[in-house]
């Protein structure tokens, strides 16, 4: 047959399959490994018949939301019991686990990863479709500014880029300032961190090493996992002026793997429908979401994976649907990428209330700096929203600039804020996911 | 935009003719660990080639 985009897409074949066998696909795979968990993990297995549930009762693609969803309670349950440590949550002998990850712990006991050597080999193939979507190739020398440890974090894009054929150059155990250095001396064309990693090192550059990232370094692209900054605007904005280079956000998880990506067109989260099935499921009724522009709980399945299958998956994370992307792939489009997480979402002076939208407009101001912290407590009967902003060093007095930035956190969030401005470098830096949100009404 | 003639089912066939392949040398090996971990990365990276062609293979036209 014709394969057209041979050298646009990784999987020319895949990519661009039309949506309708693209579910036909996706419903035999999610088949085949409902089977397998069923048969290999007491975890399913009992999760199942709890329920009433049996795989053969998947007749149709519809069928597929009355498979019961799984929690990341559930895996934490099933890991506490032998065989240690992943309990009744594994599906092959412990003998061919040749991976060990976790997951943070943010929420509560992190959930142990095991993969076998096709399971990593899996890992490997769809990070390789979100680095050639994103335009890496064999010419490209890929830093990688990542502590290499327990977090299954930028292992799986180190792989994927040997897959490709990127010569890859771990940064494990260096600070910033010898990785900008390396990344220097290298002429790296290609680095992966979180965004608030990537403006970190932009500012160390600038401030410790006396160079600009976008003009002293030679960096073309930036993958960006971990927290959801590549998807907003003005913090993606202020990576690409700093660097000097195109930032793409990718988002993934230990428990699920690498089930999205920006491609080149930079219009939103792709979804890899050939390894991942995602539905978005309304906040309050739970019901199926099709249509466009309307914001759901994603529920996802990892179709390919062996050793510890991730089936109908809460991730807790809010998106919605977007118009099909101008790239050609038919994957469909996360509109404006991750928009928050469940838990995360609360009410606010009974207004409805996303963290992540204080990010778009801290880092929309140019007088304030990269970091910032929320916190929500509550004095009597009354909610307070603390935001801790940094002002850049000669941008003004905290008197100029408090009233635009309290107009446009009103504008976007439709809540007042008590602003507090702290000098420049005195609020918390990260490497690797930062924890800029505290919710203290919930330790009352 | 690069296009080019593919023979899927071909490619189909004799990536599953590998397969049977690498389990034969496994089957043949009497447990020498050089054959039967190689063996087993070659059927990883077979799988992935299962995972992007031939379970596609039924869908196209």
């Amino acid at each position: 047959m014709q394969v057209k985009g041979i050298d646009q897409y990784w999987n020319p074949v895949l990519e661009t399959l039309s949506p309708e066998k693209l579910r036909a696909l996706q419903f035999k795979k999610f088949k085949r490994v409902v089977e397998w968990g069923y048969q290999n993990s007491k975890l399913y297995r009992r999760l199942y018949d709890e329920a009433g549930f049996h795989p053969q009762d998947l007749k149709t693609f519809a069928d597929i939301s009355k498979v019961p969803t799984l929690q990341k309670e559930d895996y934490r349950t099933a890991q506490a019991k032998d065989p240690y440590p992943y309990g009744d949550s594994l599906c092959v002998p412990l003998e061919r686990i040749t991976e060990y990850h976790q997951t943070s712990g943010t929420t509560g006991q992190p959930v142990y990863q095991p993969d076998t050597w096709q399971d990593w080999e899996w890992w490997s193939e769809s990070w390789a479709y979100i680095l050639w979507a994103q335009g890496f190739r064999n010419t490209d020398r890929v830093f990688i500014p990542f502590g290499y440890n327990v977090f299954v974090a930028y292992w799986a894009g180190h792989y994927a880029c040997e897959k490709v054929g990127c010569e890859v150059v771990p940064g494990g155990i260096l600070n910033t300032e010898e990785r900008l250095l390396k990344i220097k001396e290298l002429k790296a064309t290609a680095i992966m961190a979180t965004p608030t990693y990537v403006l970190s090192m932009a500012a160390a550059c600038r401030n410790k090493l006396g160079m600009e990232a976008g003009e002293d370094l030679n960096v073309q692209r930036i993958l960006c996992a971990g927290e959801p900054g590549a998807s907003v605007p003005a913090t993606k904005k202020r990576m690409e002026d700093a660097w000097k280079a195109k930032v793409y956000d990718h988002v993934g998880a230990t428990e699920i793997g690498g089930w999205s990506f920006e491609c080149s067109a930079q219009k939103g989260l792709h979804i890899n429908e050939a390894f991942f099935l995602v539905e978005l499921v309304d906040l309050e009724t739970g019901e199926p979401i099709e249509e466009t522009g309307k914001p759901g709980k994603i529920i996802i399945t990892a179709l390919d994976r062996e050793a510890q299958p991730c089936i109908r998956f809460d991730s807790k994370d809010v998106s919605m649907w977007g118009p099909p992307c101008e790239c050609g792939r038919t994957f469909r489009l996360l509109d404006g990428g991750i928009h928050g997480r469940v838990d995360h979402i609360t009410k606010v002076k009974g207004v409805l209330f996303s963290p992540v939208s204080v990010e778009e407009v801290v880092r929309s101001l140019p007088q304030l700096g990269d970091e910032y912290e929320l916190i929500v407590s509550k004095k009597g009967d009354t909610d307070i929203i603390t935001l801790k902003v940094e002002l850049l060093p000669e941008a003004g007095t905290p008197e100029e600039v408090e009233p635009e930035l309290s107009r446009q956190l009103r504008l976007k969030t439709n809540l007042a804020y008590k602003i507090e401005f702290h000098p420049f470098g005195s609020l918390p830096r990260y490497e690797i996911k930062a924890k800029r949100f505290k919710d203290l009404r919930k330790e009352h | 935009m690069i296009t080019a003639e593919v023979d899927l089912k071909e490619m189909d066939t004799i990536i599953l003719e590998i397969k049977g392949k690498v389990k034969q040398l496994r089957e043949m090996s009497g447990g020498m660990q050089c054959v039967d971990r190689n063996c087993e990365r070659i059927l990883a990276s077979l799988k992935m080639l299962e995972l992007n062609i031939c379970d596609v293979i039924e869908f196209l036209d």
